[in-house]
């Protein structure tokens, strides 16, 4: 029993913090002594054009940042991105987000839970130099204490920065009027000064899920485009994928997944989508299928409508939670899978654009973790992972 | 580590306090018994929902009048996450008598595996049990007839 005391009172006064890697969770140090605590493991990380990489998470209420000039080798203490406390989501979908602005400015984009249940605003940050961050922005001007979250942060090359996010603003006015609305909406807001202010946001579309990450890229001719979950009538929960036109209104907002699941319910399970160098369109979705679900990976060629071309399951039955990337004629996949003991980082990757793929097994954890992330140095591709007992890994990928 | 630290572990992990009154944390183990057709005796549903699961609340609703008309049905929740204070007032509307379980400090793919491997973490997911060995496990906004029928309420 004393040993037991004197390891736990070392736990709770952070002295054995040291010993811990950046990114782990001090509390749960010792499995089963951590009495249940909510886990925000919600991490990105993005290579600065100086070639180091940092990490964006959750502490507390400050969103921080941390530096590694070795590729996740060693890490810098973390600095506060927000210097006064707010409320941050970092769980399951929810992250905060990095991004670098065409003029060299630094962005951290986040959700801030307000008081009432599901309610949030989307809040930016910038620093000018990389270091220094202003005090964060609210991205849209609706005031109203609902839903706005699971933002997804895009900037351009010239120095536009957009942003966009799930919005209950319809659904609050249908229930107001006692009419129904099917899901959320998405709404987006346009900088055109590098992320110091935003424009008025405009609505993307109607009737989105309520709950699950939404993802950007630019598309082969430099248009952006954002992917997200909807609900198409009656209650079928494939993706729709919009253009954006250079005012940031939608040019074009197609379907772009047919698997037809049909459910009233939140899957927590949003997709990822990157465009090669080829200009082809690649994402990995979740969807049940036929009664099952999986994993997808598919082209999404364009058109008058979307076809979606080479889809298949990624990993088995449990796999979960995609992402992808794509860099110098390579593209990868990385998801996380549990096996019945333990969750395994597995990959794909193609250099073929996604014609063949090898399998990789690249890592495993005890204990929670975040969903992976891919990520891109010049021609190099690499998976984060951040996990409750290792903290941030970093693997390069082949 | 030795036998003597393992129930040292063990005893002071049952003697510390629940961070939300009243959820009793799931650990792998109790998890599995929790979705096996065996553990029941009469009918019983066990939903699992979560804080930000705005559809989860229509089920906790019907449930809510279900087990009001029906003595012997027995409804049990599950909030498939770490509960804090703030579940308690979500919960507390519905006022269903049955046990209220939370994720505890296990790895939460564990947890979920041992509830069902076949589920990827949809929610509203309903487990509904006759209490003679029937089970069937429904993704989504339910009914009442399904409950009805899946819990040998109605035939």
């Amino acid at each position: 029993m004393a040993k037991f005391v004197s390891i736990s009172r070392l736990l709770a006064s952070g002295l054995l913090l040291g010993l811990l890697a950046p990114g782990a969770l001090a509390a749960d140090g010792m499995p089963g002594m951590a009495k249940a605590a909510k886990q925000e493991l919600g991490a990105s990380a993005i290579f600065a054009p100086d070639g180091s990489l940092l990490v964006a998470t959750k502490q507390g209420e400050h969103v921080m940042l941390y530096r590694s000039r070795d590729e996740g080798q060693s890490w810098s203490a973390p600095a506060a991105v927000n210097a006064r406390p707010e409320a941050i989501s970092a769980d399951g979908e929810n992250r905060p987000k990095l991004a670098f602005a065409a003029d060299g400015g630094l962005l951290v984009s986040w959700t801030r839970p307000l008081g009432k249940p599901y309610s949030g605003a989307i809040r930016l940050a910038r620093a000018d130099d990389g270091q220094n961050f202003a005090a964060p922005l609210t991205v849209h001007k609706d005031p109203a204490e609902i839903t706005h979250r699971f933002e997804s942060l895009l900037t351009t090359p010239d120095n536009k920065v957009i942003v966009a996010w799930i919005d209950k603003r319809d659904l609050e006015a249908a229930k107001a009027g006692k009419s129904t609305y099917r899901g959320a909406a998405i709404y987006s807001a346009v900088s055109t000064d590098g992320g110091r202010s935003f424009q008025a946001e405009r609505k993307l579309a109607d009737h989105s899920c309520e709950c699950c990450r939404i993802t950007s890229a630019l598309d082969h001719d430099g248009t952006p485009l954002f992917m997200w979950r909807h609900v198409y009538a009656p209650n079928e929960r494939d993706h729709a994928l919009a253009r954006l036109a250079t005012d940031g209104t939608p040019a074009s907002v197609q379907r772009a997944t047919f698997d037809r699941w049909k459910v009233d319910g939140c899957p927590h399970h949003g997709p990822s989508l990157v465009v090669d160098g080829a200009g082809v369109r690649h994402a990995v979705w979740f969807n049940q299928k036929d009664g099952e679900g999986r994993v997808f990976y598919g082209r999404l060629l364009p058109g008058a409508e979307i076809r979606v071309e080479g889809q298949r399951p990624v990993g088995g039955p449990r796999a979960a939670h995609a992402d992808l990337a794509t860099a110098g004629g390579k593209l990868a996949i990385v998801w996380k899978e549990f096996d019945g003991e333990r969750t395994q980082l597995r990959g794909l990757v193609s250099g073929d654009g996604g014609q063949r793929f090898d399998e990789l097994q690249l890592a495993a954890t005890e204990g929670a973790s975040d969903q992976p992330r891919v990520i891109r140095r010049q021609d190099k591709l690499y998976a984060f992972w951040r996990t409750e007992k290792e903290g941030f890994r970093v693997l390069v990928l082949p | 580590m030795s036998r003597r630290l393992l129930a040292a572990l063990a005893l002071a992990l049952t003697a510390m306090p629940l961070l939300a009154a009243g959820f009793t944390p799931l650990d792998r183990a109790a998890a599995r018994q929790l979705t096996e057709a065996g553990s029941y005796r009469q009918p019983t549903v066990v939903a699992l929902w979560s804080a930000d699961c705005s559809h989860c609340k229509k089920n906790l609703q019907l449930l809510a009048g279900l087990v009001k008309r029906n003595k012997q049905l027995r409804v049990i929740t599950v909030a498939a996450e770490v509960a804090e204070a703030g579940h308690v007032p979500l919960l507390d509307r519905y006022a269903l008598p049955g046990q209220r379980y939370a994720y505890g400090s296990d790895s939460p793919e564990a947890i979920a595996y041992a509830i069902d491997p076949s589920w990827a973490g949809e929610l509203p997911r309903t487990f509904l049990f006759d209490g003679a060995g029937g089970k069937a496990k429904l993704s989504g906004v339910l009914d009442q007839p399904t409950i009805e029928k899946a819990t040998g309420l109605r035939f």
